[in-house]
């Protein structure tokens, strides 16, 4: 086989060394990586039918180009298999949209982390799992997407810590961050196709988030009941992070979504009614010690979601227990959840090789 | 055995822009202050004004301020940037 990759490259005694390699240049997340190889990385340019130098878009602020060839590299760094890099190249396209404001959300002291979600047929061809400890270690799937998008932002973008990336904190899941919705247990349409993906095409949707904050409540069967306590946490987050509205994920585990399913209460009616009671006065900031920015305005009212159209409703979870989780956006609608539809021939077979 | 592997980054050149011209003094120019708009910044560039004016005789202060603060300056600043003796940015709470 012929690679006529553009990168420059290096060659490296043994596979040792090629960590402590890209660990001393600063081209890691501290983890070993997969050494990226020509033939690895021509593998995924294979898989996803493009040339090396095709452009998947551009960062606007700083006028970098991400092309297919740097994106491919850094998958194979972060564990990817060729068949992980449609959702990779899929993700990015969709955080170069404006809308999303990548430099903003990347370089923010906020420190918030790209979360990933999943739809459609390749998360069973990838091998995703949407149950147990989804916004953890669930899968080699979501694991090593999740990785991919930092490791290229480190090194294509330069949002290495205290470089570009000027976080306070950050979050776990700035090491990875993706999700797969469970379609398959569940009684709603999926989120993308909820935001007018097509249910045969696959897909992802990005969101600059926060970390996850858990709730429990299984002391009751009533969805009001069950979504006031998702709706508390929402509230929580406003004042104690950011009172603006913007796109919040609700994960919802299986045994909350079966109550839900019992009592006839779907995506419209979960959103419609979190809308109403996520709301708080920018009053009750005097409770967490933030009276000094009240000002004239302590009977305006916020709600978390400038919509219900705003709620990005997750199913996904283990099969047992009361949980679930909320997800704030990084900073109200400064930054857009964008969903793109996979448009890789994730089902072809890759070229033969010459 | 020697293993062949790639550069992640960029490696585009990245275009460097030369620097405007220093100044000589500040007095008599107009100032450009090109606020992010968090809360801080009332009171920050108010005293930045100030010093402007008393300590280093500006004959105008200008303050405009981004819509968005985690993005770049609307066209409009940039462009009334042009008329500016120097401009003060990238500062925030």
């Amino acid at each position: 086989m012929s690679i006529a990759l553009n990168s420059q490259y290096f060659d490296i005694d043994d596979s040792d060394d090629v960590q402590e390699f890209y660990h001393s240049r600063g081209w890691t997340d501290g983890f070993p990586i997969v050494p990226p190889t020509p033939e690895a990385v021509q593998a995924c340019l294979d898989w996803v039918l493009m040339p090396p130098n095709e452009i998947i878009g551009i960062e606007p602020v700083r006028e970098r180009t991400i092309d297919a060839e740097k994106l491919a590299i850094n998958a194979v760094m972060a564990g990817c298999l060729p068949m992980h890099f449609p959702a990779v190249v899929s993700a990015w396209m969709a955080m170069l949209k404006d809308e999303f404001l990548l430099h903003g959300t990347t370089a923010s002291t906020g420190g918030c982390a790209i979360l990933v979600i999943l739809n459609g047929p390749i998360r069973q061809e990838i091998g995703t799992r949407s149950d147990f400890n989804v916004l953890g270690s669930s899968d080699r799937a979501t694991s090593v997407i999740g990785r991919a998008i930092r490791l290229a932002l480190i090194n294509i973008l330069q949002v290495s810590p205290g470089a570009i990336d000027r976080s306070t904190l950050g979050h776990p899941g700035k090491i990875s961050y993706c999700i797969a919705e469970d379609e398959e247990n569940s009684n709603w349409p999926s989120l993308a196709e909820s935001r007018d993906i097509p249910k045969e095409a696959s897909a992802v949707t990005v969101l600059a988030a926060c970390a996850p904050r858990q709730i429990m409540n299984e002391w009751t069967t009533k969805p009001e009941e069950i979504l006031d306590t998702y709706a508390a946490e929402m509230r929580a987050n406003m004042r104690n992070y950011s009172i603006w509205s913007g796109n919040y994920v609700v994960v919802m585990p299986a045994q909350h979504r079966e109550h839900m399913r019992a009592a006839g209460w779907g995506r419209t009616e979960i959103a419609n009614y979190l809308f109403e009671k996520a709301r708080i006065k920018r009053s009750e900031w005097s409770t967490v010690g933030k009276g000094s920015v009240i000002r004239d305005k302590g009977d305006t009212e916020y709600c978390a979601l400038p919509s219900p159209d705003h709620l990005l409703l997750v199913a996904a979870g283990g099969p047992a227990g009361g949980f679930g989780a909320i997800i704030p956006p990084w900073l109200g609608t400064k930054s857009q959840a964008v969903t793109v539809a996979i448009g890789a021939c994730v089902d072809c077979e890759p070229p033969a090789a010459q | 055995m020697t293993i062949r592997v790639l550069n992640p980054t960029s490696e585009s050149t990245v275009v460097t822009l030369e620097p405007a011209p220093r100044l000589q003094s500040l007095e008599g120019k107009t100032v450009g202050l090109i606020s992010n708009g968090k809360e801080g910044t009332a009171g920050f560039f108010a005293h930045v004004d100030r010093l402007l004016r008393e300590r280093y005789r500006v004959a105008e202060v200008i303050l405009r301020t981004k819509s968005n603060y985690s993005a770049p300056a609307e066209d409009e600043i940039i462009d009334e940037a042009r008329n500016w003796d120097l401009a003060i940015t990238g500062l925030g709470d």
